[in-house]
């Protein structure tokens, strides 16, 4: 295995008239930079006997529970523009699960990590993560984000936040441009519609 | 002779096309073999997902991939770049990655054809003068000006390259009042800020619509018909001839050739995995510089045991991409009056302005040198990739929640980010090729290229000297939070060299008319023939390389 490559700072990047700028880092050599790949994106500390849950299983209801209410810590309706439901965030990011070309370790990483999540609330507190406080939610992901998985884990949550706020609505977030208004975002036009979103693209 | 076209050519970018548009209006049959889909501009639209995050117009890297072989200590480290997601592709579809350019379009430079009469050799670098000069290439650089369309004006400079005609056959874009403080910073620092051509069309013509102004253009495909591409310049048209055939979903995996070293069939993979055949009385290989040299070396046949081409051992060897560096400057709306902040929030015009001054220049430390062009231009606008970033402080650690959130209005609210890039050459050495990986293969089950990307400390040396340049500009004209370096890490999407052009058998692939050596009716028509790349993007002297090829088949066959 090659010893991880820091991301590079962005003076580094001779991005050659937009394309680096528009590929800034892959999420791939960012997990690899961060250790996660050679970690297999495996969450070492899942407890025995959890499996992770897709989106057709029983436990897939709690898993996405778990997954927004993670999502509103990290992108709070704050009175400072949408936060994550406003923007749809988590039926974002099970539509883009579905889609091509979205990368199954990352999926199987991100389904994997209410599991351990729960687990611990349950032990710090006897109850499920959607269930505690504010406070108490807050915690708990900044003693996760002290581990380098837990802390891949909430970097990508973040990552795929972002896709929500700023793609296209077609996408299934950024609500009428929801996002874009508060940012000041001109997103250019045409934009992709039903009949040309990137999964159509690659059928052609 | 039994064939079934006159002409076959591998690849429909920026070195493919000119040579189908100049043979299909000669009257001869040609096809166009291109392993990615054919969009057109209805596919195409303001898609980050679809450009960048997702990156639909290239392969997937489990299906398709390179080893890039990056320096280590004394030795080199290979990595597939399925697991680095260090992307080296740059556009599979009809028309290539000319698709996805940004059209910053310069010539090369009398000088940039004799790099080692004018310079003198570098210990450590292969740098070797063209076998044409520039006059030979000129009216082709003014062809592509007038068919494939660029728009700007010439002023003149002390490294102006001579012209045939007086001006650009299409006017300057629209630009930003950034533009202006870029020309009066340099009047003020004594430097010329220079308008930068683009391969993009400021008004309607040859049945394309003019630039929309639609904010995203670098890495996106064009929705108007206004950039420059191979596809909607050239092919469209060399289609309408009913003599030009474009073959899309169509791999190639070797060339076959007979006894006497003559190609006689390209064998590709089709959509559904089978393998076909084609005949052709000449073949054409431009699948840009790293594919091109994989090709042929996939390809040994009775006179070629190594490789089409490779019986001296010289296929893949001085690939090029592009040296230099980038930085960045703030504006924000507030240090300006409210009608500059109006104007400089202006979205759609461009910035379009470079410098040239030290294409040459001389230091204490380096002697009189060879250095390069520098180019401005506004940060890219995808906002996933500028939001990114913005979730790590400066310490590394991730940032949530309200404070994350004032942090993205900030950035995106408070101004705008000017960039520049240094253009200087990527000197050619023995470290720097393309071979085919012993182990990873394709989905196809052919060799992936491998490639290492070892750069002269050069290239570093006189990047350093543009990159302090330029940040003195961005400096003079008030910016905030200026910051920039130089980088010997290659840019993907600006690659060449791999085939030498030249007279000697022994140190080159190709002729002068960029014909294989040893196979005499094999052409290499995309940017691979340049020995050296000079200190600009090479897009405009692949397209006029290869319209001077596409002379040299239809006078020869």
């Amino acid at each position: 295995m090659r010893k991880p490559r820091p991301d590079m700072p962005p003076a580094m990047f001779h991005h050659a008239h937009a394309a680096w700028q528009a590929h800034p880092v892959s999420r791939r050599r960012f997990l690899k930079g961060a250790g996660a790949l050679a970690s297999g994106l495996v969450l070492p500390w899942l407890p025995d006997g959890v499996q992770a849950a897709d989106d057709t299983d029983e436990a897939a209801e709690t898993v996405w529970q778990t997954i927004a209410a993670v999502q509103e810590r990290l992108f709070p309706d704050d009175g400072n523009g949408p936060g994550a439901r406003a923007i749809r965030a988590s039926a974002y990011l099970q539509q883009a699960m579905r889609l091509p070309r979205f990368p199954k370790e990352e999926k199987t990483f991100l389904l994997q990590g209410p599991a351990w999540l729960n687990d611990l609330a349950r032990q710090a507190h006897d109850a499920d993560f959607p269930a505690l406080s504010a406070d108490r939610q807050e915690a708990l992901l900044q003693r996760i984000a002290r581990s380098q998985a837990g802390e891949n884990w909430l970097s990508l949550l973040l990552l795929y936040i972002f896709e929500a706020l700023l793609t296209a609505p077609v996408y299934g977030g950024n609500p009428d441009g929801i996002g874009w208004r508060w940012l000041e975002h001109d997103p250019g036009f045409p934009l992709p519609t039903a009949a040309n979103t990137y999964d159509r693209i690659l059928k052609k | 002779m039994n064939t079934d076209y006159d002409v076959v050519i591998v690849g429909s970018g920026a070195g493919a096309a000119p040579v189908a548009w100049m043979l299909a209006r000669a009257g001869h049959d040609v096809l166009v073999l291109e392993k990615g889909p054919w969009l057109t501009e209805q596919d195409f639209c303001k898609d980050e997902l679809a450009c960048c995050r997702r990156s639909a117009y290239t392969p997937d890297l489990r299906d398709e991939q390179h080893v890039i072989e990056e320096p280590d200590g004394d030795g080199w480290q290979a990595t597939p770049t399925s697991e680095s997601g260090w992307d080296f592709w740059n556009g599979n579809v009809v028309g290539g990655s000319s698709n996805f350019m940004s059209g910053y379009f310069y010539r090369l430079k009398p000088m940039d054809f004799r790099l080692r009469s004018e310079f003198g050799p570098i210990e450590g670098a292969n740098v070797a003068d063209w076998p044409i000069t520039y006059s030979e290439l000129e009216p082709w650089y003014t062809l592509v000006e007038q068919v494939v369309g660029i728009s700007g004006r010439v002023v003149q400079h002390p490294f102006l390259e001579p012209r045939s005609t007086p001006d650009f056959p299409h006017p300057p874009l629209d630009e930003n009042i950034v533009s202006r403080w870029i020309d009066d910073a340099c009047e003020r620092l004594g430097w010329q800020a220079l308008p930068t051509p683009r391969a993009i069309l400021s008004r309607p013509a040859h049945d394309r619509n003019s630039c929309s102004y639609s904010i995203y253009c670098g890495s996106y495909g064009c929705s108007t018909g206004a950039k420059s591409s191979a596809r909607a310049a050239l092919l469209d048209q060399a289609v309408t001839t009913g003599r030009c055939h474009i073959r899309p979903h169509a791999r190639v995996t070797r060339l076959i050739s007979d006894a006497r070293g003559r190609v006689v069939s390209a064998e590709y993979a089709d959509r559904d995995g089978n393998r076909q055949r084609v005949r052709g009385k000449i073949f054409v290989v431009a699948c840009q510089a790293i594919e091109t040299a994989r090709l042929l070396l996939s390809s040994p046949g009775p006179k070629h045991p190594h490789g089409l081409g490779n019986n001296r051992g010289q296929v893949g060897r001085n690939l090029l991409f592009s040296a230099g560096g980038s930085g960045q400057g703030t504006f924000l709306y507030r240090d300006r009056t409210p009608e500059e902040a109006e104007a400089l929030r202006r979205r759609g015009p461009f910035v379009n302005r470079g410098l040239q001054d030290g294409y040459v220049f001389e230091t204490p430390r380096l002697g009189r040198v060879k250095g390069g062009t520098i180019d401005f231009l506004f940060r890219h606008p995808n906002p996933v990739a500028r939001a990114n970033p913005l979730k790590r402080d400066d310490d590394g650690r991730l940032i949530w929640g309200s404070r994350l959130k004032r942090r993205l209005q900030q950035e995106f609210t408070q101004g705008r980010y000017l960039r520049y890039e240094v253009f200087c050459d990527w000197l050619p050495t023995d470290d720097c090729f393309v071979t085919l990986d012993p182990h990873v293969k394709d989905k196809w089950g052919m060799p992936v290229a491998r490639v290492r990307v070892g750069y002269h400390p050069h290239d570093l040396r006189v990047g350093e000297v543009l990159s302090e340049k330029a940040k003195r500009v961005l400096r003079e004209m008030g910016a905030r939070d200026v910051y920039g370096g130089v980088s010997g890490s290659p840019p993907a999407n600006l690659v060449a060299g791999g085939c030498r052009f030249g007279t000697d058998p022994a140190h080159a692939v190709l002729d002068p008319d960029c014909r294989v050596f040893d196979a005499p009716n094999l052409y290499v028509s995309d940017g691979s023939f340049m020995p050296t790349g000079g200190s600009v993007p090479y897009t405009w002297t692949i397209y006029a390389n290869a319209f001077r090829v596409g002379q040299k088949i239809v006078d020869a066959i």
